[in-house]
Order: structure tokens, then C-alpha cells, then sequence
């Protein structure tokens, strides 16, 4: 095993000014610079009865050590049982001298790295753990060295120790065959049978992928993203209907069955293959084989109550601030685990008990003031009145309670200047959409003076609290903490917790900012072997990886490193990485494909030169203990893989579409343009005008027939009765368009024959319809239902009104320019 | 007089059905031919005169000078054009929005046979004769159209050709055709991240929604800091379905860095070299994402199955600021053939439905990218292919 190694010490806070001094066993890096403050951390804890009767500590470093250290393990670990006065080796729990205990200790911590402390690595071994968990001794240890390290953890810089991993090659993994045949026997009948009204190019909706394309290679191409060989039951495929239910073509979970058991029959078919040779592949890692980079560059100093969710297991979240007593908060309905630290509530509450929720009570009390932060995930914006984080005791009574309500943060207080149930709250403002169903970090603060506060993701959301500051006196002592829900069950939030904490003082803007900074999560640095590619000495390509969710990787920030210091070099390039997982190179999420640089030593900065500041998602396949990750490279040195995008198979031609109608209707306003052009009144007449505006919108804007309704037909009428009004009540126009013709004689005088009856209707249907059209309709039986029409309307004997020769005209002409004879194009 | 005109309506309705009952189903001759393409093209019917000139070129053979003659209508522009276009300019697809800088400018473009692939990246802009008395053109608001419309202007006589850079605060190398006309930049630029305009111009010039055009293998490095990699704490949703747009719009996007619409002045603001503050919102939201530099854009929808699209090959794929990638879009295949199927559909009232008609759609598009990308010539093809046999 190589065992090169690199020190790399990073500065906590990131761009703390302090300097540590030469701690590193090989190489220490210095790069950050500038940056947040330092100051002692406060003891928060409240005192543990401990009897201690020996000789005062001899210096200030002794008594931290006793306040932080000593006092935790007799009162709470009880290791003064084995490692006491007398006890044991190392006697660093002894209780007849504080100062001799301190030198015992000295001997099992490591004050700039708190989590690698012998102390820590032992409990949790699960040395005589404490605990139900052996990772909550450990970070309660770990919890209690860092208060006694106090600046020179919060202030100084934690190493990150850069092992060169085991070299191993990426391992075999089942691949798509080039062919589809197999794809053909097994999977595309199904897809084909089910899919194929929305997943084909010819579809009416079409949908991408189109993995249900009648055309084989086309289908295959699509359908390859959506299954996984290696695990068929997590094939996209099957996943949409089983969990997802997406259109299911009757049963879900039988729909499911059936395309896995399709997705199996193809999987079974096809020997594990190894990874493609003309790949230019780095060496392999796993998520474990990783260097641990989390934590050590939050702001904790005041926490009183932490969440990391680390367990993974059981129904207890612990409570790892160090502060007693511990507030474990017990899961509750339905409440799981996420991978890399995390629960997800569901439908269900994590609520502590009422006597260790006073602890909340008595230190917030104490300084009047607090704060509490979160990383959550909520599910979704649409759920209203939730309870993220709470200290309450119902619907209609609390201390405090971060929750949600659709794109809100809200924040109820109880004070002075509040009632008993913390109202009125503050919400981020509505129309900012703060709250987004993504992973986002939170902080409520609550100081007398200001009152309360919101930041999200390191920011403060303008927020006015009109109530402003009060007392917290009234606080009661009997209510209970509970995240995800109120304790009554009744305020749901359904979403993710990947950190809690509450402070009982109020984080600042720098701490906030400090702590959205650090991030939250497991994370390792994984270190890609390509010594075998290029001529460096000990060459890695270094990748920030955590696990994002239950679903995905992140992959931050590639670096290429060389672990041998007086490795010297330039003018290498590299392009095109991509990240494989499990022997082949994933489909999907591929952002560091488009690197294109030279290698050079002399741009090397704390963690080597970077190549990428970005981060991106990869699919999870079989979980972090299974998935293996290696790197592909286009070109990196002399080692150079030429690739050409796949052409693409064009679709096939669509099948054809059932015969539609080759004629239409004229919509709005070639039908008002028609009107004014067939009867030679101006679309500007300002009657015509009004009456255009008031049922444009009321008639057609398709030309095809389907959308033809009996409301569009009256805007129609309507508009061609304005017209022929303008049209028969302008003696000018209508004298030239209806010349001989009589308006002012009585009807029987002026429509009285069949003369008279042509002078009115021929220049109409001459204008409107048409001559010589076969397409028209037939002149003659317009002619006929129009001297009905002139029949009806002249029926009036001796009473007829002086204009009514007029109305006739207005009729005859709206009943011809109303027709379809005019609305059908 | 108007409440015994209402009295009348009902019987009206009657007689109309009985029209349609009534409808020849004769085969057409040059003179069915001409009326329905006069019909189509200016939305009105033709007068006798115009009817008997355009059935001598049917009966002639040729069909095209028909429907040239059609288009001397202005209801042409007036109506059929206005209708077509305005469609486009605004998020609704509403039709009957105002007339505006976008509507009048490829009315203009239409008219004057300007190669219509300039329409995304062209200094161009049609406003109303200076003699017509209407409101100056303004970048704060929309009255001298409005007004235009109002009066019923003909648009074919009327419309004047100028530049976008002479008349509004844009220089030239900013200007992109109708993508930075006024009107597009009130639907389009205003608030948001600028996607919508890549959305819309997609949708409306390419016929093609992001959901047709996504491709999830695209490499995702452009994707912006507002994106969520989890929603809801699900990364498989981003990997199966946000990835698959946002991978290839957010790096064409970024071709409008430089650009919103300032809703306090109602006008464009273009910010040469500074990028707009909302590529930055939300930008802890996955702070590894891309944190955009500057207004260069790529188009990674040139690999991968977008290839189909059909995009210029000499051009280089990449540049900076909307013209040059207007320019990408209208230089494609897909451009040119979505035109042909909105002039389709609009001139036969129906899409493509059989491999006459597709047959019939590769060769006007042919017609298009040869001919100089005349769009009028477009409606004339269609109108005769769909003038009834």
C-alpha cells in the first residue's frame, strides 16, 4: 500500500487570520486568509455535579480542560469508573488532582482535530459507550474537546490528511449491448404497447424520451438512460409506475412487476462486461474510500440543543451539543433515514420530552435571547401551517416555532408584546418565493432589542417585526420541542431535516454566514489515481463527493494534486472527464466533460489545480457501500480518446393523420373585414367600430369548424347588423349599393314586386356571395329564403312605420352577411 | 331602430344554416380556386375584378401569380399577417393583443421579402409613415401602434423600414431582430431569469417546446444556481427531468445576460458587459451550480439527439449576445421548416396529414432556404397547394 500522504490544513473558520503553527506530520499547505473572528467558547453547558476537591488547576488551560472535559466524562460518560484515581491507564478522569488528569489526557486528545482523538476514536469504537449510539459518544467527545481546544480549533485550522488510496481498477459491470435485439425480445413490446401515446415523435402530445418509438434504434437509444441493468427493480422504467404511479395502464404495482420483470429478462441476458478499453480511465474508488471532510468549521459556541442526524438507524435522534441534559427527540409515524445524514418526515414528528425540553426553556431564559438553525428540505410550497422546528404545546400555545406556510417562512415568538401562542408570527414576504423545496439553510433569531429575524441561505430576508422585542418571561416550561410537526400532530412538515440546532444566543451575520458556508453532510475527498497516465509523480485527480439525498451524489470542485511535494510539471493537458460509475461512465450529469486545460504545478492551491468550480449530481445505483467510481478522460497527457457524438436516427416518417376538413371559417377579424370590405363601410364608422370591440372576443379566433359555437354565431350577427345599419341608414352609401331602390316608400310600394325585391337582394348576394361560384351556396335558394324573409317582415298592412322599407334592408342584408355564405372560407 | 334590428337576429340564424345546406360540392374550377386562395390569403373575398385576374393565372398555370395578386389585399397585412404574428408576441399566445413593434416588424419583413432568417438577429424595425401624424415611437410604451391599429393605417402602404439601434437605446451589435423589440421585451425580459425568451422564441420560431427538445445527456455544466439539483429532496427528479432542458436553454440563455425589461420606465435596458442581477437570484439554492460571466452563449443541442434539429454547420455553435444566437436559431433546419408549417396551417387551415402534404412541406421549405427566405412566396405555395382541385 502506497502510503503517501499530504497534510492539508484548512482554516476554520474558512478565512480565520490566525495562522496555526506546524502541526502537520508532513506537509502543511497554508492558502486562506482574512475572515471571521475568534473568541472563547462560553460555557454553556450547565454545571454536572462532579465533587471535585483536589488542588486548583493550575492554569487556565487546566481549568478548560476541567469545564469541558472532566466534568462531562464523571458526570455524564462515567469513565471516572475504570479510568479514576487509581485506575486504568491513562488516569485522565482521576479526581484527586485536576492537573495530573490533564496530563493523562493530554496523552488521548488531538486538539486540532477533536474527531481524531484517541478519547473520541475509542467510545466511538464503541468503547463502553454511554450511549444507545456509538457515533453520539463520538461526537459528544468530540463535542467536549473541541470546547476545551476552544481557540485553537474555533480559531486555528483542522487538517485534512490526504492518503493515497489502495489502487485498484474499476471493477466489471453489466453494459447495453450495441444490438437491440435483446432490447426488441424483451423491453420494447412493453414500452410499445403502453407507452406509445405519448413516448413516440408522432404522438399528438409527443413526449421525450421517445423510448416507445415503433422504430427500434430510436426506442433503444431513449429507453437506456431509463433502465438499469445492474438493479432492474430501480430502473426509471419501473420506478414511475411503483412509486410515481405515471399512467399505469390499470394496476400500478402490477404495471410495475411487469416492466421490471421485462427489464430482468434483458438484464439476465447479459454478462457483466468490463469497462470499455479504449476508455482512458483513471484508477477506482468508492465513497468510502474517501477522506473524511465535514465538519469543524461551524459556529457552535452557544448551541445548546444539535441535530446531525447521524445514526442512520432506529427511532431516536440524539442530541449531540454536549449541553445535559441531552434533548433526544424520539421518531414518530412516518419518519426515515436519509443517507449522508438526514431524516425525512414524511408523515409523522421527532418530539422530545418535556422534562429534557426544559433545558430550552431554563438557558433561553437565562439570556433572553436564541436562535434556531436548520438545513431543511421542505417536500413542497403547497403545504401551509406547518411545523418545522417548535417548542409548543398545541395549536395555541408555544415559546416558539419555525414553520411554513407555502412559499413562507414563518416565525411565531411568545413575549411580552405577543400572546400565548407567539402571534402575531413574521413570514418572509410572499411574492419572494424564500421558501423553495430544495435544500436550504435557516436561521430564526429572537433578541429582546430587535425582536425576530430570518436568514436563509446565509442572508437576511427583509422582515419588519412590528412587534419588535420583549420579555420572554412568560415561557413555559412545561411545552415540548418537535420537528417535522406540533406536538399535537396537527401542523405537519412534511420534508427533510439534514441539521438542527438551537442556540441560546443569537448567531450573528458572520456565524450565519459561517455555518451556510460550512454546509452540511458528509463529505469526502476522493482521490482518482492517474499516475498511470501521466508523468507525475503520485497524480490524483481530487473530487469533493457527498452523498446529496437519498438518490444522488454531489461531485464538487475537481482538482488535479500530485502528493509528492517536489513533483514539478506543466504543459499536460487534460480534457473531457466524465465520472464512471460501476464500469460504465453515467449517462447522465456529466458537467466536467467540457474541461479543457494544462496541467501546471504552479497553479497549485490548497488542495491542488483546480479544474472545475462546479458541482454536479450523479445518479446513485447501488448505494455508496456498492457504487464504484472511477474517472474517464478524453485527452490527459499522451493518452487520447477521440469520440464523435452518435448522428442521432431521424424518426420515421409519422403515420398519417385522420382527413381533416380543407375548408374553415374566417375568424374575428377577417370577418369584420369582410363586413367592411362587402358592404363599403369603413371599419373606422365609430359604430361599427364599438360594437367590433365589444364581441371581437366573442367570436371565432380558430378558422376550423370544431370550435364553432351558437355564441360565436350571435357576436357574427351582431357585428352585421352594425354594419348593414351604418350600410342602410348612409343615404349616400346606400343609394350607390342599392341603387333604384327606394328606402323612404312603404315596403308593398318599394318591395312590392319582383323588381323592386331584386334591387334589394341582388347587389347583397352579388356582394356577399358571390357570382358564378359553385362553391357558394345556390343563388337561387338564397333569393328564396330571402323574399320569405322580405314576406315576414312586410306583413305589417297599413301600420307600417315610415322606415320600415329600411328595417327590411337592414334584415335582408344581416341575414346575407351573417351567413355562413360569407363565414366560410 | 336597434331594438327592432335585434328582433330580427334569430330568423337570421336560420337563413345561415340554410346556406351551408345549401354549398355546392362541385368540383372547384379557376374561379373556386381563386376565391378560396383570396379567401386564405387576405381573409377576405376578392372583388369580381381581382376574382376574374387571379382565375386567368390559374387557368393559365400559374397559380403563384394568384396568389400574388391576393397579397396585393392589404388585408394581407392588415388582417391575415397581423393575426399570424401576434400571436407570438406575448406569453398567452393571445390573439387579440394589440398591434406592436414585433407584430409590425415582420409584417414589414413579409412585405419587403427580407430574408425572413434575419428575423431573430437583424437592426431592423417597421414603424408608421412619419406623415401619418401617429405618436413617435417610443421604447416606454406602445401607442404608435396601438394608434396605427386604431385607425385602421394600411399596413402595406405605410410601414416604414428603419433600424432598432436608430430609434431605441440599443446599439447595434445588441439588436436581434424581434427577440429586442419592445414588445418582446415586455412579455419576454420582464422579471424572471430570461429563459422565457428563449422559451418563447423556441416555441414560436422552431415550433418546439422544451419538451421536445430536451435531452438529458447534455453535459450540465451551464445550469444555473437557481435550479435545484433536489427538488423536494429528490435528486432523480433533476436527473430525469430538469437536466434535460435546462442543460442546453441555460447556456443559450445566457445570450441575454445583458439584457431586461425595466417595468418602472416600460422600456429595454440592455447593460453592455454587466450580466443582469436575475441570472444571480436564487443563487444559493445550489451554489455549486454556474454562476454566469458574461453573455456567452453554446448551443449543446448540436450533439446529441437535437442534432436532428438540422443547425447550420458553418457556424461555429457559440458567440456571445442574442444576435449571433438568433442567428443559430433562424440558420437551422428546424427554423425554416417550422415557418412552413405555421404558413401551412394558417393558408390550409390544418397541419400536414398525409406524405402528400409532408412531400408538399420539404418542398417549400427547400423553396424558403433557396429562394431567399421570402416568406411571401411561402404563403403563395401554400395557398396554391390548398386552393381545392
Amino acid at each position: 500500500m502506497n502510503i503517501m500522504m499530504k497534510t492539508i490544513t484548512r482554516f476554520v473558520p474558512r478565512r480565520a487570520a490566525q495562522v496555526l503553527g506546524a502541526i502537520a506530520t508532513v506537509t502543511l499547505l497554508n492558502a486562506c486568509s482574512g475572515g471571521a473572528e475568534t473568541q472563547v467558547n462560553p460555557v454553556t453547558s450547565l454545571p454536572p455535579s462532579t465533587g471535585y476537591n483536589g488542588p486548583a488547576p493550575a492554569t487556565a488551560d487546566v481549568q478548560s480542560f476541567k469545564l469541558n472535559v472532566w466534568d462531562n466524562i464523571q458526570a455524564e460518560a462515567g469513565c471516572g469508573d475504570c479510568h479514576g484515581t487509581d485506575g486504568q491507564a491513562p488516569t485522565f478522569a482521576r479526581a484527586d488532582d485536576i492537573n495530573l488528569a490533564y496530563e493523562a489526557a493530554n496523552t488521548v486528545v488531538d486538539l486540532t482535530s477533536p474527531e481524531d482523538s484517541r478519547l473520541t476514536t475509542k467510545v466511538g469504537g464503541g468503547h463502553n459507550c454511554w450511549s444507545a449510539s456509538d457515533s453520539v459518544c463520538a461526537d459528544l467527545m468530540t463535542t467536549w474537546i473541541t470546547g476545551w481546544a476552544g481557540d485553537l480549533v474555533a480559531g486555528g485550522g483542522r487538517t485534512i490528511n490526504l492518503e493515497a488510496p489502495v489502487i485498484k481498477d474499476p471493477g466489471a459491470s453489466k453494459n447495453f449491448p450495441a444490438d437491440a435485439t435483446l432490447f426488441s425480445q424483451t423491453v420494447h413490446p412493453v414500452l410499445t404497447q403502453y407507452c406509445s401515446e405519448c413516448h413516440t415523435s408522432s404522438a399528438a402530445v409527443a413526449q421525450g424520451p421517445y423510448f416507445a418509438e415503433a422504430d427500434l434504434e430510436t426506442a433503444y437509444d431513449a429507453a437506456k438512460p431509463k433502465i438499469k441493468l445492474d438493479d432492474p427493480a430501480t430502473s426509471r422504467l419501473v420506478v414511475r409506475l411503483r412509486e410515481e404511479f405515471h399512467n399505469c395502464w390499470d394496476d400500478c404495482l402490477a404495471n410495475a412487476n411487469e416492466m421490471q420483470s421485462a427489464i430482468e429478462a434483458m438484464a439476465n441476458s447479459i454478462s457483466p462486461t468490463e469497462v470499455d478499453p479504449t476508455l482512458t480511465i483513471s484508477k477506482a474508488l468508492t465513497i468510502l474510500d474517501g477522506v473524511a471532510a465535514s465538519g469543524g468549521s461551524r459556529y457552535e459556541a452557544n448551541a445548546i440543543a444539535t441535530y446531525e442526524f447521524k445514526t442512520g438507524e432506529g427511532n431516536i435522534a440524539y442530541d449531540t451539543s454536549g449541553v445535559s441534559p441531552s434533548l433526544d427527540l424520539t421518531l414518530s409515524g412516518d419518519v426515515s433515514w436519509v443517507g449522508g445524514y438526514g431524516i425525512t418526515i414524511a408523515n409523522g414528528k421527532a418530539q422530545g420530552r418535556t422534562a429534557d425540553s426544559k433545558k430550552l426553556h431554563d438557558m433561553i431564559k437565562s439570556t433572553g435571547e436564541y436562535s434556531v438553525e436548520a438545513w431543511v428540505v421542505p417536500a413542497n410550497v403547497s403545504q401551509e401551517e406547518s411545523r418545522i422546528v417548535s417548542y409548543s404545546a398545541g395549536q395555541d400555545a408555544r415559546n416558539f416555532t419555525l414553520g411554513q406556510t407555502l412559499y413562507d417562512y414563518t416565525f411565531a415568538n411568545r413575549s411580552d408584546v405577543t400572546d400565548g401562542n407567539g402571534m402575531p408570527a413574521i413570514n418572509t414576504p410572499s411574492n419572494d418565493e424564500i421558501l423553495q423545496a430544495t435544500l436550504q439553510h435557516v436561521v430564526a433569531n429572537y433578541d429582546p432589542v430587535n425582536g425576530r429575524s430570518i436568514y436563509v441561505n446565509g442572508e437576511l430576508i427583509n422582515i419588519v417585526d412590528e412587534q419588535g422585542g420583549g420579555s420572554i418571561a412568560d415561557w413555559d416550561d412545561t411545552f415540548a420541542f418537535v420537528l417535522g410537526n406540533e406536538v399535537s400532530s396537527d401542523g405537519l412538515f412534511a420534508g427533510t431535516f439534514r441539521f438542527v440546532a438551537i442556540h441560546n444566543r443569537i448567531l450573528t451575520p458572520e456565524q450565519i454566514f459561517q455555518n451556510f458556508d460550512a454546509g452540511v453532510g458528509e463529505k469526502f475527498y476522493l482521490l482518482f489515481s492517474v499516475s498511470h497516465l501521466v508523468d507525475v509523480p503520485e497524480a490524483y485527480i481530487l473530487l469533493e463527493v457527498s452523498q446529496f439525498d437519498n438518490f444522488g451524489y454531489l461531485f464538487n470542485a475537481p482538482h488535479f494534486i500530485s502528493l509528492d511535494d517536489t513533483a514539478t510539471f506543466s504543459g499536460i493537458p487534460i480534457q473531457g472527464i466524465r465520472v464512471g460509475i460501476n464500469g460504465s461512465e453515467a449517462p447522465v450529469g456529466q458537467a466536467y466533460r467540457t474541461v479543457d486545460t494544462m496541467l501546471d504545478s504552479a497553479l497549485f492551491e490548497e488542495l491542488g489545480q483546480p479544474l472545475s468550480s462546479l458541482g454536479t449530481v450523479f445518479a446513485q445505483e447501488q448505494g455508496p457501500e456498492g457504487d464504484e467510481f472511477f474517472l474517464t478522460f478524453d485527452v490527459l497527457g499522451d493518452n487520447v480518446n477521440v469520440r464523435t457524438d452518435a448522428v442521432p436516427l431521424a424518426p420515421p416518417p409519422p403515420a398519417d393523420l385522420d382527413p381533416v376538413a380543407d375548408i374553415g371559417i374566417r375568424t374575428f377579424e377577417e370577418i369584420a373585414a369582410t363586413m367592411a370590405q362587402v358592404t363599403t363601410v369603413p371599419r373606422t364608422n365609430p359604430d361599427v367600430q364599438a360594437t367590433y370591440e365589444l364581441v371581437r372576443q366573442q367570436m371565432p379566433s380558430e378558422a376550423t369548424f370544431g370550435g364553432f359555437l351558437a355564441s360565436h354565431q350571435v357576436g357574427i350577427a351582431q357585428l352585421s347588423v352594425e354594419y348593414c345599419n351604418a350600410l342602410v341608414t348612409d343615404t349616400t352609401r346606400r343609394a350607390a349599393f342599392f341603387p333604384g331602390l327606394d328606402f323612404n316608400a312603404s315596403p308593398s310600394v318599394a318591395l312590392g314586386n319582383a323588381a323592386g325585391r331584386s334591387l334589394m337582394i341582388d347587389p347583397l348576394v352579388d356582394s356577399i356571395v358571390g357570382v358564378n361560384l359553385t362553391s357558394q351556396p345556390d343563388r337561387a335558394i338564397i333569393e328564396t329564403e330571402l323574399n320569405n324573409l322580405i314576406d315576414r317582415l312586410s306583413t305589417c298592412g297599413n301600420s307600417c312605420s315610415a322606415d320600415r322599407t329600411q328595417t327590411i334592408g337592414i334584415a335582408v342584408c344581416s341575414a346575407t352577411l351573417g351567413s355562413a355564405a360569407m363565414l366560410v372560407q | 331602430m336597434k331594438r327592432q334590428i335585434k328582433s330580427v337576429i334569430s330568423q337570421l340564424a336560420l337563413a345561415s344554416t340554410l346556406f351551408v345546406l345549401a354549398v355546392s360540392t362541385a368540383t372547384a374550377g379557376p374561379r373556386e380556386q381563386a376565391k378560396r386562395m383570396h379567401d386564405r390569403l387576405a381573409g377576405v373575398p376578392p372583388t369580381e375584378a381581382v376574382l376574374s385576374a387571379m382565375a386567368n393565372e390559374i387557368a393559365n398555370g400559374d397559380a403563384v401569380a394568384a396568389a400574388n395578386i391576393a397579397m396585393e389585399n392589404s388585408a394581407f397585412y392588415n388582417v391575415t399577417l397581423k393575426n399570424f404574428v401576434t400571436p407570438w408576441t406575448n406569453r398567452d399566445g393571445d390573439v387579440f393583443a394589440p398591434l406592436n413593434d414585433y407584430t409590425a416588424t415582420v409584417i414589414g419583413m413579409v412585405r419587403d421579402d427580407v430574408p425572413f432568417n434575419e428575423v431573430l438577429s437583424g437592426d431592423i424595425l417597421y414603424v408608421g409613415d412619419a406623415s401619418l401624424g401617429l405618436p413617435a415611437y417610443s421604447s416606454a410604451n406602445n401607442n404608435h401602434y396601438e394608434e396605427l391599429e386604431q385607425r385602421d393605417i394600411d399596413l402595406k402602404e405605410d410601414l416604414v423600414r428603419t433600424t432598432q439601434s436608430s430609434l431605441t437605446p440599443l446599439p447595434p451589435n445588441a439588436t436581434a431582430g424581434v427577440m429586442t423589440t419592445r414588445a418582446a421585451a415586455e412579455a419576454f425580459f420582464v422579471a424572471g431569469t430570461n429563459r422565457a425568451m428563449l422559451r418563447f422564441t423556441l416555441m414560436n420560431h422552431l415550433c418546439r417546446d422544451l419538451e421536445q427538445l430536451k435531452d438529458i445527456t447534455r453535459p450540465p455544466d451551464r445550469i444555473r444556481q437557481d435550479v435545484s439539483r433536489s427538488p423536494g429532496g429528490d435528486s432523480r427528479l433533476f436527473l430525469n427531468n430538469c437536466i434535460g432542458c435546462h442543460s442546453g436553454m441555460d447556456p443559450l440563455a445566457q445570450a441575454f445576460a445583458y439584457y431586461t425589461f425595466n417595468e418602472d420606465t416600460g422600456s429595454i435596458e440592455y447593460t453592455d458587459g454587466q450580466v443582469q442581477p436575475k441570472y444571480f437570484n436564487n443563487e444559493s439554492t445550489f451554489p455549486f451550480g454556474f454562476a454566469t460571466p458574461n453573455d456567452e452563449w453554446n448551443n449543446y443541442w448540436r450533439n446529441g439527439r437535437q442534432a436532428l434539429v438540422g443547425w447550420d454547420e458553418s457556424r461555429p455553435g457559440t458567440g456571445n449576445g442574442a444576435k449571433t444566437m438568433g442567428a443559430e436559431l433562424a440558420n437551422s433546419a428546424g427554423f425554416a421548416q417550422c415557418q412552413v408549417q405555421k404558413v401551412f396551417r394558417n393558408v390550409c387551415l390544418r397541419d400536414p396529414v398525409d406524405a402528400a402534404d409532408r412531400s408538399q412541406v420539404t418542398t417549400m421549405v427547400n423553396s424558403l432556404t433557396t429562394g431567399g427566405y421570402r416568406l411571401k412566396q411561402t404563403f403563395a405555395e401554400a395557398a396554391t397547394y390548398c386552393m381545392g382541385e
